[in-house]
């Protein structure tokens, strides 16, 4: 006989082996993000045109975007970490979790945007 | 040695708050006799649990200074001559009357796991006429588990979290999975991989640092995580 | 009759997040790890808005590089790799326990965590200060 609070759908769940895998890989990326920066434009990006400059590089544009991809993920799972932390009924779990995964599509779909406006601005 | 006692005061229908009890007990004392001294002496309206006296039934777990104490083996001498002893109830269970809790929120988590805590008379340290039990190689210290509750107090996701199956039930449930003895795994798995089970867990070791009989809960948790996560790994991989 | 009485139900205490009494180093790495993460996730959305300003040209972002110069942006910068060095070594040391390696060196993973993310700050601070013109 449990008490009801206890008592709750079990579903089995990835969010934490996520968020370590993900936490490991951006201790690459974002060495990655910064040391790339120093490298493949002369002095860093001091300015737009070294910015335009960075970004075109295919490479330097497939790395941050997978960073931007990986950190949001990270991050996302993190807030929803904490939120479950507070114990909330099944439904309104659920709930946030839609909502925060939507709020990590719209980051990566403008930060694509955003990366891909700068490339094609560059080329005016 | 002469004490005060700080103790927390509750009844029903008033507001909670302290009342300071000047107290003499012997050097040698412990803080539970502090406590019996200062009902005996000032106050019998003073509700507190207690049985054993020796740290084998887990009832009396309180709160001495904010830390998780068993009091019937906490000397007086950690503290001092003088000292104040602010007694609090253990956290994250609800309280009844002064230091009294309703210990529901211990025993509901360790039914849900099927009450594995059997403290027979097993040797700690084998020797070589020691058999073990088959899967054993050496005896997990998890039987010194007295379900005295002060993990689930110390335990921050406790506070939080009224879902969260707790440092003893998840500690109690690496040890079923350790040495199963025909209990039914798959369900224990179940129990324990989900975001209330041990995925709440963040790894604070407040469990570990409170227990007063080294059951470690926190290295158990951390344990169960790698099998759960294992387990789980294998079978997407196909296996 | 025992099993008559009820038992009362537990309350949600999101306020217990900040009672610090009585608790020990361990909760401490907590603490820093929550806080890290909710001041990282800020700046990251910060981060991201300014760099939308780049899709406005060239003199939109030559202004932002401008401020960005600046000493007391600089000390925000510091605090922010402050932050990353935290969370992350932190977060190295989770990642290893939770997968059961290390666990009887939590502790001292802990400790090393915390004296690699002052001496990588301190680090850092002189490596831009030193740069300031």
């Amino acid at each position: 006989m449990v008490e009801k609070q206890l008592s709750r759908e079990r579903t089995s769940s990835w969010s934490w082996i996520l968020q370590a895998f993900t936490g490991v890989m951006l201790v690459i990326l974002l060495g990655l993000h910064m040391v790339v920066q120093h490298f493949v434009v002369q002095g860093g990006l001091r300015n737009y045109q070294q910015v335009v400059q960075y970004i075109s590089n295919p490479f330097v544009f497939l790395l941050e975007v997978a960073f931007l991809i990986i950190v949001t993920w990270h991050a996302l799972l993190g807030v929803r970490a904490i939120l479950l932390d507070l114990g909330l009924k099944p439904k309104t779990e659920r709930r946030w979790t839609a909502v925060l995964t939507v709020i990590g599509l719209a980051m990566i779909t403008n930060g694509i945007w955003l990366s891909a406006t700068i490339v094609s601005q560059g080329h005016v | 040695m002469k004490l005060n006692v700080k103790m927390y005061r509750y009844k029903p229908g008033t507001e909670p708050h302290y009342d300071t009890f000047p107290v003499e007990v012997p050097e040698t004392g412990n803080v539970l006799d502090a406590i019996e001294r200062a009902w005996a002496d000032h106050d019998m309206s003073i509700m507190f649990r207690h049985a054993c006296h020796h740290a084998s039934c887990g009832s009396c777990g309180l709160l001495v200074n904010d830390q998780e104490k068993l009091p019937c083996v906490t000397p007086v001498k950690d503290y001092g001559e003088g000292a104040t002893l602010k007694i609090d109830p253990m956290r994250n269970m609800p309280v009844i009357t002064d230091i009294a809790v309703d210990a529901s929120v211990i025993y509901q988590r360790m039914q849900l796991i099927g009450m594995p805590i059997i403290r027979n008379a097993e040797t700690l340290r084998p020797d070589k006429r020691t058999i073990l039990p088959e899967g054993l190689e050496t005896f997990g210290r998890f039987e010194n588990c007295l379900e005295c509750g002060l993990c689930l107090s110390a335990c921050p996701v406790m506070a939080t979290d009224p879902q969260f199956l707790g440092p003893m039930a998840l500690a109690a449930a690496e040890r079923l999975l350790a040495e199963p003895r025909g209990v039914d795994v798959e369900h224990i798995y179940q129990l324990v991989d989900d975001e209330h089970g041990v995925w709440r867990c963040h790894s604070s070791f407040e469990c570990t640092e409170a227990c007063p009989y080294e059951v470690d809960p926190g290295a158990a948790i951390m344990r169960l995580k790698r099998k759960v996560a294992g387990r789980k790994i294998k079978r997407l991989l196909g296996g | 009759m025992a099993s008559e009485v009820q038992p009362k139900p537990v309350k949600r205490k999101p306020m217990e997040w900040f009672n610090l009494k009585g608790k020990r180093v361990g909760f401490w790495g907590y603490v820093v790890m929550r806080l890290s993460a909710i001041g990282l996730v800020l700046y990251l959305m910060l981060h991201l808005v300014i760099l939308s300003q780049l899709a406005m040209g060239p003199s939109a972002w030559d202004g932002f590089v401008a401020i960005a110069k600046s000493p007391a942006f600089l000390a925000l910068d510091i605090v922010l790799i402050i932050g990353i060095l935290a969370h992350g070594l932190n977060g190295i040391r989770l990642s290893l326990i939770g997968f059961g390696v290390g666990v009887p060196r939590q502790k001292i993973m802990l400790w090393i965590g915390l004296v690699l993310t002052i001496v990588f700050s301190i680090m850092s601070a002189l490596a831009i200060f030193s740069e300031v013109k």
